[in-house]
């Protein structure tokens, strides 16, 4: 019996590094997509990702979640995407919406699309401020954490955004009465 | 009229955006671990290359240096400085004497006849080498066994050299490895969740030898009318690159592969 479960432990503790991606790869695309906003970018930031793993997988493996090791390099990823591109972006000073309003106003869907395409609009580290927040719902230090800056600036993050999507759709929908 | 949480008044609508849109990506993985295994590789390669091309600049140097200061010694040291450079008969980029770049008409079959073996190490008849017949090279092909997940996991090519010495190391391998620990387990623990097939190039054509060290049940290298018993001599010489496994039941046992 100890011998069985010395077995069944030797086969199970080197976690396989394809037998992972194949659990995980869908989870990283949508968590990558929702922090990009973009299909080719996600898809970019995540095999970027995988391919640091794989390199250092003996690593990777032994951590205690290696799924939010790989999310953190993502993120890194993402920001410094952020930094490389950040002359070529003209971040719009307010928020724009840029999705018509639904007729009645109250759809989900149209309310989905229009906070969507609010995020779209904001800088990209409040928007992965925004998406740790309420997509990964991390807490303000984790979230320091991941975007290298102090919890209270992650805090300040977020909150920002906030305030410019609440302005945002509060302009939208007196416009819209 | 009592000021509003931002953050609870927008949040949820936030999150439920994330998720609508996060559903609706239809993004999906396949083939991302292998292509990151596959830039690993060329990454590696690259910087193998690199410090090739700096050996080889730093030997022209050297004869350049040497030719320039006439020294009556110098041709000596140039010539075994070329002789360094050019004739060590290993393939420029490698990170391994004796391994080749992998080709495409030679490479490891997606669906091998493992996947479907009743045992694995049921060879099928005239597909097993032959240890007596000298081989010119080896594709060693490591695959996932796992049911409904089977698949190539990672090959290497080696030189005839290093094809000729893993024969070598096999062949003179007692039946079992007695000092290998004997498991009682159930059929679905004693499944090795992964095998290498060694692929000898021969001049009867391709010939193999299946590798089991996972699972519960057997051990060793398996010609399909020979069983040697499993030992890190031959493992190390081949156990290398993507097909060195992460572990296994009998590597484990066995520590030194």
């Amino acid at each position: 019996m100890e011998a069985a479960l010395a077995a069944a432990e030797a086969r199970t503790s080197p976690i396989e590094f394809e037998l992972w991606v194949t659990e995980k790869a869908d989870a990283l695309l949508r968590f990558a997509y929702v922090l990009t906003g973009d299909k080719a970018l996600a898809e970019d930031a995540v095999q970027d990702a995988l391919t640091t793993a794989c390199a250092r997988w003996s690593r990777v493996s032994r951590a205690d979640d290696p799924e939010a090791y790989v999310k953190r390099m993502v993120v890194n990823a993402h920001i410094s995407w952020w930094r490389r591109f950040r002359r070529r972006e003209a971040p719009s000073p307010d928020p724009i919406r840029t999705t018509p309003s639904a007729s009645d106003g109250a759809t989900a869907r149209a309310e989905s699309d229009a906070v969507w395409a609010l995020c779209a609009t904001l800088p990209d580290k409040q928007r992965a401020a925004v998406v740790l927040r309420f997509y990964e719902e991390l807490s303000y230090a984790e979230i320091g954490v991941l975007l290298h800056c102090a919890e209270a600036t992650a805090r300040s993050h977020v909150h920002r955004a906030l305030a410019a999507l609440k302005t945002t759709l509060s302009k939208e929908g007196a416009e819209d009465a | 009229m009592p000021e509003h949480d931002p953050e609870q008044e927008l949040g949820p609508k936030i999150s439920s955006a994330f998720q609508n849109k996060a559903d609706a990506s239809e993004l999906t993985g396949s083939g991302m671990a292998r292509e990151a295994r596959r830039r690993v590789r060329k990454r590696r390669q690259t910087l193998t290359m690199a410090a090739a091309a700096a050996v080889v600049a730093i030997a022209i140097g050297g004869v350049w240096s040497a030719v320039g200061n006439e020294v009556p010694t110098a041709s000596n040291a140039s010539d075994s400085g070329a002789k360094r450079a050019a004739g060590s008969g290993t393939a420029p980029g490698l990170s391994s004497p004796g391994i080749l770049p992998n080709k495409e008409d030679a490479a490891c079959p997606l669906d091998h006849p493992i996947f479907k073996a009743g045992g694995y190490n049921t060879i099928a008849p005239g597909t097993g080498l032959d240890l007596a017949a000298p081989v010119t090279g080896l594709q060693a092909c490591r695959y996932r066994l796992t049911p409904d997940t089977t698949g190539l996991l990672g090959q290497e090519r080696f030189n005839g050299e290093v094809a000729q010495q893993v024969v070598d190391a096999i062949k003179v391998l007692p039946e079992r490895n007695a000092s290998l620990p004997v498991f009682k387990c159930t059929p679905q623990t004693a499944q090795p969740s992964e095998a290498i097939v060694l692929r000898f190039d021969t001049a009867d054509g391709v010939r193999e030898v299946w590798v089991e060290y996972d699972g519960c049940d057997s051990a060793g290298f398996f010609t399909g009318t020979h069983t040697y018993g499993l030992f890190s001599a031959p493992l190390k010489l081949f156990m290398v690159g993507d097909v060195r496994p992460t572990g296994g039941t009998f590597l484990s046992a066995l520590g030194d592969w």
